[in-house]
């Protein structure tokens, strides 16, 4: 729903960290996403980082894409979805 | 402070506390002989027609990364003038002062304006000088007046515009405003931008020695931004504009700054770009001539004037559809979402 | 054991230097998957102010399929906010000791006679920030005033709420409070698809409240109704394969398409900290009435930074605009071009309803980014 855009930590004090996007540097609180660390990406919302994020999954995306063009060309490739899987994020990776 | 070192009210009442200020600070910053004479009205001499414009200045915080409220009054009157293909031929700046501001940074402010008026390059000639109370006037305001020499034989306005016009933008989006926000420290924020005030009379005497008549229309996008010229341009000529988004230059720092705050780049003011539309066989040859100073490296072909959906301004995305561009309304405020 | 990024994760818009940006191609050739698969008329609501925006800022309507229809749901904060709470805040502004701190998004909504941008001119103290945790600063620099933060927002700006208040009850602030107008979603999605007025096929789910919330809090959505629903994220690329992912689906679920940020169980620690500063209680949404347990106020332990007690206020009977049809925009029903006022008598600049002032608002979205021959672009 909200503005939130990715930067990366530069610098932790605390609860508080330095976090840097294309030349703008703020302060955020870490309050939220206590296991964040210098180096780690995070999506940053009025003053607070509120996840920190997964690489850009690129390869994984350009997958998923590949397959549901395959499908949308006519060739089904792959089973029905199922509603559990795909999307979910799965903690014990 | 010592009462020496501030502004106090009787600084304004035109005696000889007023005539020590004229000549400690003004006529130091702003050594000229026509100004030296201190005459109550300036005499310049212009040959054909003549530019005439005024500015009122109120920024605040008064000094920014790239600039102060110095360097905006002088490049705002220049600028304005220019838009005219008016050669700047004089100011003059009336000083509205609040009793208790510090003399050494009125000294500041005006070393600002000598050295934007050296650039420019434009003398001020005369001036006046107010102090207000105390809480009245947030620190300075200062309102310039300019006069110009038009150099160009054509008429050079919305009117003059034409279907197939080119549309030619000198610069990076938003560098002003961004600059004054983060001065400001209101939302906590370090950019990496400054200010991109500038006096444009040279930019604009390059594009016009490129493209003489071919030179249509110019217009600075101050307050409103390029959303608001283009707006005014579309209306006044009775024609469409056709934006191509990803042909508009804005810095990285500034499209971040403007995706974590709500801001949207076409909105924001600058202090220091130009709008050109200009006949499309001269467009390449000004477009050159931008790009070969140093306030135009940026320069960049951002769309067309067009006989379609007059009066409105249509931004072709960089996904190929295509959406209506308005003038910002009220004031710009940061959203969360 | 999660990898770190070795490349910076896409932003909003995933723009590259001045030129096509980083998905064009990937926007193209999503939009051209959309048209082959031909789902056939589908209905698909968006709630959320900053997708929104996003549809509309892209022009991504053009480029679906004949048929599909994207419509716009309860997802703006500032546009749900009823508008006898709008008016609570005018009044505590009115209040002469009282600061009102408030995010942007709220200074031009109307209230009943007025608006905060109209108060603050008449001489109110009223400041704008774009965080929480600045109202604290400006308490802290000011203690002879009482400075009230008006806490709009869903999920993810009241945990951001939330910390500011820890802070203040940290740093012992005690010009500080909060009005919380905050609201949460899932009961919205209830109370709309029980209401059972138009036929929605899917959901867009929201991106970053679902950070917080997770994704499998709309479960309830396929299992009780029917409906699948994706989570996307905000760049075009983003809302089409969202749009993809729900085309295709066979069976109605709910599935992740913003996993670089979103999880099924979200942001435990948020939502600790939501069940700690916060309790739910019912909350009257514009546009959809009273909705039991669909708001946020300060639980108990905070009750004591919460503005309703500190301050005694009369903000009188609250009056909706005449003619306006936000809370029909709100429940998706119509789209803004539907109203008679539309790009008429209400356009951003003379707004008549929330969803119009709102610089998210389904109308101002819409009118903002408009194609080239809609309703709007007469002459004024």
């Amino acid at each position: 729903m909200c503005l939130a855009i990715p930067m990366r930590i530069t610098a932790t004090d605390g609860p508080a960290a330095t976090i840097e996007a294309d030349g703008l540097v703020q302060t955020t609180s870490l309050m939220l996403v206590p296991d964040a660390r210098v180096g780690d990406y995070v999506l940053v919302h009025a003053g607070f980082a509120i996840a920190v994020l997964e690489s850009d999954d690129a390869a994984e995306r350009l997958a998923l894409f590949d397959e549901i063009a395959g499908m949308a060309e006519g060739g089904e490739s792959g089973s029905d979805p199922d509603p559990d899987a795909g999307g979910s994020y799965d903690p014990s990776i | 402070m010592p009462d020496a070192e501030r502004i106090l009210l009787g600084h304004g009442s035109g005696g000889r506390l007023y005539r020590d200020l004229v000549h400690d600070v003004f006529l130091a910053h702003f050594a000229n002989s026509v100004l030296a004479r201190l005459d109550d009205a300036a005499a310049l001499a212009a040959s054909g027609r003549i530019a005439f414009t005024t500015d009122a200045h109120v920024v605040q915080p008064l000094a920014f990364a790239g600039g102060d409220i110095g360097r905006l009054a002088v490049a705002g009157t220049v600028n304005d003038l220019a838009t005219a293909a008016a050669r700047p031929l004089g100011m003059a700046a009336a000083f509205v002062i609040e009793e208790g501001f510090e003399i050494a940074r009125l000294h500041e402010v005006c070393a600002s304006m000598a050295a934007t008026a050296a650039e420019a390059p434009v003398e001020i000639v005369t001036g006046d000088t107010k102090v207000v109370q105390r809480g009245a006037a947030d620190g300075l305001f200062i309102t310039t007046t300019g006069v110009g020499e038009i150099v160009a034989g054509h008429e050079v306005s919305a009117a003059a515009a034409a279907a197939g016009d080119v549309l030619l933008l000198s610069g990076t989006l938003g560098d002003h405003a961004l600059a004054v926000l983060a001065a400001r420290g209101d939302f906590n924020l370090t950019l990496d931008v400054r200010s991109d005030c500038a006096p444009l009379w040279s930019l604009v005497e390059a594009a016009l020695a490129a493209g003489g008549e071919a030179v249509h229309f110019m217009r600075d996008p101050t307050r409103g931004g390029l959303a608001t010229v283009l707006a005014e341009l579309a209306e006044e000529a009775k024609l469409g504009i056709e934006v191509d988004e990803a042909a508009l230059p804005v810095t990285p720092a500034v499209r971040s700054a403007c995706e974590l705050l709500g801001y949207d780049p076409l909105s924001l003011a600058n202090e220091g770009k130009m709008v050109f539309a200009v006949a499309p066989d001269a467009a390449g040859a000004v477009l050159e001539a931008l790009r070969g100073r140093p306030e135009g490296a940026r320069a960049a072909v951002i769309g067309t004037l067009v006989g379609e959906h007059r009066g409105r301004v249509a931004l072709r995305t960089s996904y190929g559809t295509r959406r209506v561009v308005d003038m910002p309304v009220g004031e710009l405020l940061p959203r969360i979402c | 054991m999660r990898a770190g990024p070795t490349t910076p994760p896409s932003s909003q818009t995933a723009a590259g230097p001045a030129g096509r940006p980083a998905d064009a191609e990937r926007v193209a050739a999503l939009a051209a998957a959309l048209a082959r698969l031909t789902p056939g008329a589908r209905t698909f609501m968006e709630v959320c102010g900053t997708h929104t925006m996003a549809i509309s800022r892209y022009g991504l309507r053009d480029l679906l399929p004949a048929g599909m229809r994207l419509v716009s749901g309860p997802g703006c904060p500032v546009c749900v906010t009823a508008v006898g709470d709008i008016d609570r805040v005018v009044a505590l502004a009115r209040l002469p000791e009282v600061t009102i701190v408030t995010f942007g998004d709220l200074v031009r909504v109307p209230s009943s006679h007025s608006s905060l941008a109209a108060e603050r001119a008449a001489g109110a103290d009223v400041r704008v920030v774009y965080a929480p945790t600045d109202a604290l600063e400006l308490a802290a620099a000011e203690p002879a005033r009482q400075f009230v933060l008006a806490g709009i927002g869903f999920e993810t700006t009241a945990p951001t709420v939330a910390g500011a208040l820890l802070m203040a009850r940290e740093r012992g602030l005690r010009n500080f409070s909060v009005l919380s107008l905050h609201k949460t979603m899932p009961r919205a999605l209830r109370a709309l698809l029980d209401a059972g007025e138009s036929r929605i096929d899917g959901f867009i789910l929201p991106g970053h409240v679902s950070v917080v919330t997770g994704s499998d809090c709309y479960r309830f959505l396929p299992a009780e109704y029917g409906i699948g629903g994706v989570v996307a994220g905000f760049t075009a690329a983003d809302v089409l394969e969202a749009l993809l992912l729900l085309a295709r689906q066979e069976t109605p679920a709910v599935e992740i398409g913003y996993r670089r940020a979103v999880t099924a169980a979200g942001n435990r620690v948020a939502q600790e900290l939501l069940a700690r500063v916060f309790a739910p209680c019912d909350a009257v949404w514009r546009g959809l009435g009273p909705i039991p347990g669909s708001g946020l106020r300060l639980a108990d332990e905070f009750a004591d930074y919460a503005a309703e007690e500190r301050f005694a206020i009369d903000p009188g009977e609250p009056v909706e605009p005449a003619g306006c049809r936000c809370g029909e925009v709100l429940r998706g029903l119509i789209d803004p071009p539907q109203c008679a006022l539309f790009g008429r008598r209400c356009t951003p600049e003379t707004p008549v309803g929330a969803c119009m002032v709102s610089s998210e608002g389904s109308c101002a979205a819409h009118f903002r980014y408009r194609a080239i021959d809609a309703p709007g672009n007469a002459d004024a």
